[in-house]
């Protein structure tokens, strides 16, 4: 495989007009190695707490500004094939773990990069593929040696909130104590005792205005609406919920109604007067308080809907409807019809308030243990908000994450250090020729403390000896110290700086797999794209599986 | 209208040398095509240089209109509507600006003036002189995060010092609250085209908010403006007021007078209902009456029919209006503007909305301090003293920090034609003595204890300018890259030929 493989006499003859085509170590391997190399020096730069931002404007000419890799590489569109496998590689950890997702990119760029020195070495790509699939394995057993804690106990506020600390701090260096408290508030509130965690159950709110020092966090939901009648707070809510507008039923079928005289235009309209009045009242009979709508809200039943002082709140998104449903324990109803008391939610209070400039309905529960809990994020511009909103999603996947495994290894490189250490001691004692690449494959884990020390303005190589000395002394858990100014190592489990064991272990998993998809591939055929207009994209986006079919997930926090 | 072109050029001019191509290794014969085919990339300090000269140039275009001496913008926009004012965010939002790290300064003008209505030219100045100040230090290599560090902390201690001296006014005293809301008013009004107005304006603001209830949503407030008169004659209407619109025949013969009266609010035509409802709103601020929005004439009862002391037809410069005056229950107000051209009618509007939400702010938040740059003075001298007690490079990012914050006395100087480096070193003598609260003195052209002199500001609109300015700086920093991906557009890029790798290369072999 290694060497030049030869092509069927005019190969080129055989494929239509236009096609390329691209083969051997020289054309199709080495081109991928450089490609994935280039986009891993792009979010390279925004690994860790010192990681600088990215501008990216994508295609509808939206500004993002953002460290956050998964974000960074969505609006990028990358083109290139391979490149691409270790985009799909990053955004599968993002599904699967939801943080970590620069890991992956940073550690399939290096392992490339080295592979391609073994290859050049004169080793095949069998051979490379084989030591890395050893060393990966080896790696992913010794990975449970490191772990250093466990969570204990989730639902103690402060011990989540050290938890989420270490991934907020990655995104928001400077304000991680603060979100991170409001992020485990927010968190804790919503577990259940059963265990089971549901991330959408945290929801964001952004409002434009002040500084991210004021964002709060409360129990229960925040719409961006505005209530549509008089009443605009109410204590102790029962909440009826419609599916439905909040108007007279129109049939489906189209009838004609036949007048003969005037009396009969006036009880026609009359009738449908009383018979909204005879609705809303029963509405309000029920004992219902407030009435939230997925529809529009007819001027003649809000006319009702005041008269008998009910708050009336319209929720455009029906995802919106159902979390509320969720929250406050309701039945959304298909009809206009008064609700049992089953059917009703309850909310200790519901008003509306002004934020900023802007009009927000609040449903608050007092009590703690509700099933939504609501982050309201406050910042200068829409991009710094953007920010923060992933940035608590980096936070509350944490969490998820450490439900599922409580296990936790220390940060700050002290991982990857232990593990290169370990495997290239591991790859000595292999006598195969794959000894190289497995040797290759340990040194691909410097690549992360180094960029966290360069990102930092510290010399990597420096820091590296520093960290390795630190290892072979015994000291498992010594990592980057980011808050000094030369290149200094720490104690990370006393620093509290963790990442969930889960994160590692499918970084290092996803990242191996794709940089072995890549080096793999020895022969590029391309057919000839076809001519004419474009079809139009759906959404602008390629990477079709995942983003588009859990609208559910996806769009969490609109 | 010259400021706003040269800029939109600069813009332009910044916008194209700020995204070059990735520049192709000399070792390949042909590039590794990563990205969409168009896309632009840039990274480094050069980069991060480039985006802070673009903020620079957006704080140009706004400098002049700061204060009371300020020179008002002419902005005509791509359909040739004239519009003058010296509101920060309203020049910005006009400018369209391109840049996408310029955007990040309107965006807090914009937020600026969600959170507090006013101060938007002085956030954006802010914000590109911290920049500027940091702008040698990025260039020696200083660590934007380090920067970030520093900035982050000095704002920190910035608004716990604002807090901790900002003058805090009792709610329970009417009279001192009142007096109040009225400096701040004549503040913000102070650095408006009808500054000259202020106490007829201020007064009215203040009344007006005081009418309206407790959530003071800013819709109870209508204003109406209408052509012709003086400014003076602009009037508060404790109601609502509309210009006369339709109505049936017959209307003329009814008295143009009611006191007392008792109204319907229809929000369908007063006759046989027809098979459809096609009327028209023809009362809109309702709720002041306290009467319900009929949408149908059966069930009219007493408790749903409104009542109000007086309502009368008037006329108004070439209009006729209907006022209803003096209702029981008013939460709502109306203000009437009077004035000369559509422009400057249009202007005063917007400046009467940045003094009504001030006087909001302040009613929420009865803490004010000093304005005409003496809080700046105040907070720069204690973070120079505070910069001082710790080593590092925190200690000169503190003090670049520090040196940022007279901007604005200083821009106010500038703006008034005065020798700003006179000024500015008796304020600092003066700050160093303890004379907390001075500030410029525009009309001496001297220094003088604003707070004596009532040149009030709630202290929120500082705090808010300050983490608002430094959250955008901050933001701009961290930044070391841009990727600009290609507009899509409906009928994508010409062929597909372009699309791939190793495009126009020759098949070998």
């Amino acid at each position: 495989m290694a060497l030049h493989v030869p092509k069927a006499p005019g190969f080129a003859q055989m494929l239509k007009d236009g096609a390329k085509h691209f083969s051997g170590l020289e054309e199709a391997v080495f081109r991928n190695i450089r490609a994935c190399k280039e986009l891993s020096q792009t979010t390279r730069t925004a690994y860790g707490p010192n990681g600088m931002n990215k501008m990216v404007i994508n295609h509808l000419e939206k500004l993002f500004v953002t460290n956050d890799a998964a974000t960074i590489l969505r609006e990028l569109e990358v083109q290139h094939p391979a490149a691409k496998m270790i985009v799909m590689a990053s955004h599968m950890q993002e599904q699967e773990v939801g943080d970590g997702t620069n890991f992956v990119l940073v550690f399939a760029g290096a392992l490339l990069e080295l592979a391609e020195e073994l290859l050049r070495m004169g080793l095949s790509v069998s051979e490379v593929i084989e030591g890395y699939e050893k060393a990966c394995k080896k790696t992913l057993e010794i990975l449970s040696d490191c772990v250093c804690s466990s969570a204990k106990n989730l639902h103690n506020i402060n011990e989540a909130k050290s938890l989420i600390r270490t991934a907020v701090m990655s995104k928001q260096y400077g304000n991680e104590d603060f979100l991170a408290n409001l992020i485990a508030e927010a968190c804790v509130s919503i577990f259940p005792e059963s265990g089971n965690f549901n991330v959408d159950n945290v929801r964001v709110c952004k409002i434009l205005g002040c500084g991210v020092t004021a964002s709060s966090m409360l129990h229960g939901m925040v719409f961006k609406k505005e209530a549509e009648g008089d009443v605009t707070s109410v204590k102790e809510a029962k909440i009826a919920v419609f599916s439905c507008p909040f108007d007279c039923m129109v049939t489906e079928t189209k009838g004609t109604v036949l007048i003969n005289n005037a009396q009969e235009l006036m009880d026609f309209s009359k009738g449908e007067e009383d018979l909204m009045e005879a609705n809303v009242k029963a509405i309000k009979e029920a004992g219902a308080t407030v009435v939230v709508t997925g529809g529009k809200v007819a001027d003649m039943a809000l006319h009702y809907a005041n008269k008998y002082k009910l708050m009336v709140v319209r929720l455009n998104s029906k995802w919106d409807l159902r979390r509320l449903c969720k929250t406050v324990g309701a039945v959304a109803l298909p009809k206009m019809m008064a609700p049992t008391p089953d059917e009703m939610g309850h909310c200790d209070s519901v008003y509306l308030t002004e934020v900023g400039d802007t009009q927000v309905v609040v449903f608050k529960h007092d009590k703690e243990d509700g099933v939504i809990s609501t982050v309201v994020i406050r910042g200068s511009t829409d991009n710094l908000m953007d920010d923060i909103e992933r940035a608590v999603d980096d936070g509350v996947n944490t969490f998820k994450v450490l439900v599922r495994d409580k296990r936790l290894v220390p940060g700050g490189g002290a991982t990857e250090i232990e593990l290169a250490k370990q495997i290239t001691s591991y790859g000595e004692s292999c006598p195969g020729l794959d000894q190289y690449s497995i040797k290759k494959f340990a040194e691909a884990f410097e690549a992360l403390p180094r960029a966290l020390a360069e990102n930092s303005g510290v010399k990597g190589s420096e820091l590296i000896s520093k960290l390795y000395s630190a290892h072979h002394e015994g000291n498992k858990n010594m990592g980057f110290d980011i808050e000094s100014d030369g290149p200094a190592v720490k104690d990370m489990l006393e620093a509290s700086i963790l990442d969930p064991y889960l994160v590692k272990y499918w970084g290092i998993k996803l990242a191996t797999n794709a940089a072995i998809t890549v080096l793999r591939v020895d022969q590029i055929i391309m057919a000839k794209a076809a001519g004419g207009p474009k079809a139009p994209k759906q959404r602008g986006h390629w990477d079709k599986d995942g983003w588009d079919e859990e609208p559910d997930n996806f769009e969490t926090h609109h | 209208m010259d400021a706003a072109d040269r800029c939109e050029q600069i813009i332009s001019l910044l916008t194209l040398s700020s995204c070059l191509p990735v520049s192709p290794s000399l070792l390949q014969p042909t590039p590794v095509i990563l990205l969409k085919e168009g896309t632009d990339t840039s990274q480094g300090i050069p980069q991060l240089i480039s985006n802070i000269n673009a903020c620079q140039v957006i704080a140009e275009a706004v400098r002049t209109t700061l204060g009371p001496r300020g020179m008002d913008k002419l902005m005509v926009d791509s359909r040739g509507k004239a519009t003058i004012s010296n509101d920060g965010a309203t020049i910005l939002k006009l400018l369209d600006v391109v840049h996408p790290a310029a955007k990040t300064l309107v965006d807090i003008a914009r937020s600026q003036d969600a959170e507090v209505g006013d101060g938007t030219t002085s956030v954006t100045l802010l914000a590109a002189e911290f920049l500027k100040q940091l702008k040698s230090y990025v260039e020696e290599g200083l660590h934007p995060q380090t920067i970030i560090r520093a900035f982050r902390t000095a704002t920190n201690l910035a608004v716990s010092k604002i807090k901790e001296i900002a003058v805090s006014v009792k709610k329970d005293d009417k009279q001192e609250q009142r007096e109040l809301l009225e400096k701040c008013a004549a503040t913000a009004l102070n650095s408006k085209l009808i500054a000259g107005q202020k106490e007829f304006f201020s007064k009215m603001v203040v009344d007006a908010v005081m009418s309206l209830e407790e959530l003071m949503s800013l819709k109870m407030i209508g204003i109406k403006k209408v052509q012709g008169g003086a400014l003076e004659e602009s009037q508060l209407v404790s109601g609502v007021a509309f210009k006369k619109t339709f109505s049936y025949a017959g209307f003329e013969m009814q008295p143009k007078r009611y006191e007392n009266p008792k109204i319907a609010l229809l929000n369908v035509e007063l006759e046989l209902k027809a098979e459809k409802d096609n009327a028209e709103v023809r009362v809109k601020s309702v709720e002041a009456c306290g009467g319900s929005i009929q949408t149908s004439v059966g069930a009219m009862t007493d408790d749903v029919l409104g009542q109000c002391e007086l309502f009368e037809e008037v006329q108004v410069g070439g209009e006729r209006y209907n006022f209803f005056k003096g209702c029981p229950k008013a939460k709502t107000c109306t203000i009437i503007l009077r004035g000369g051209a559509e422009q400057f009618t249009e202007e005063t509007e917007r400046s009467l909305h940045d003094a009504i939400m001030i006087v909001r702010r302040a009613i929420k938040n009865d803490s004010v301090v000093a304005g005409g740059g003496a809080i700046e003075m105040e907070l720069s001298k204690y973070l120079r003293d505070y910069s001082r007690t710790i080593p590092g490079k925190q200690q000169l990012l503190i003090g670049a920090y520090a040196k940022a914050l007279e901007i604005i006395p200083r821009q106010l100087c500038d703006n008034a034609g005065f020798d700003a480096t006179n000024i500015l070193n008796k304020l600092r003598a003066k700050h160093a003595q303890g004379g907390m609260w001075y500030g410029v003195d525009i009309n001496n052209e001297d220094i003088a204890d604003n707070f004596v002199a009532c040149v009030w500001e709630p202290s929120i609109v500082r705090i808010n300018a300050l983490t608002a300015a430094s959250e955008a700086a901050c933001l701009i920093l961290s930044v070391d890259e841009t990727i600009k991906n290609p507009r899509s557009t409906m009928d994508g890029p010409p062929g597909g030929a372009g699309r791939g790798r190793g495009r126009g290369r020759p098949h070998a072999h």
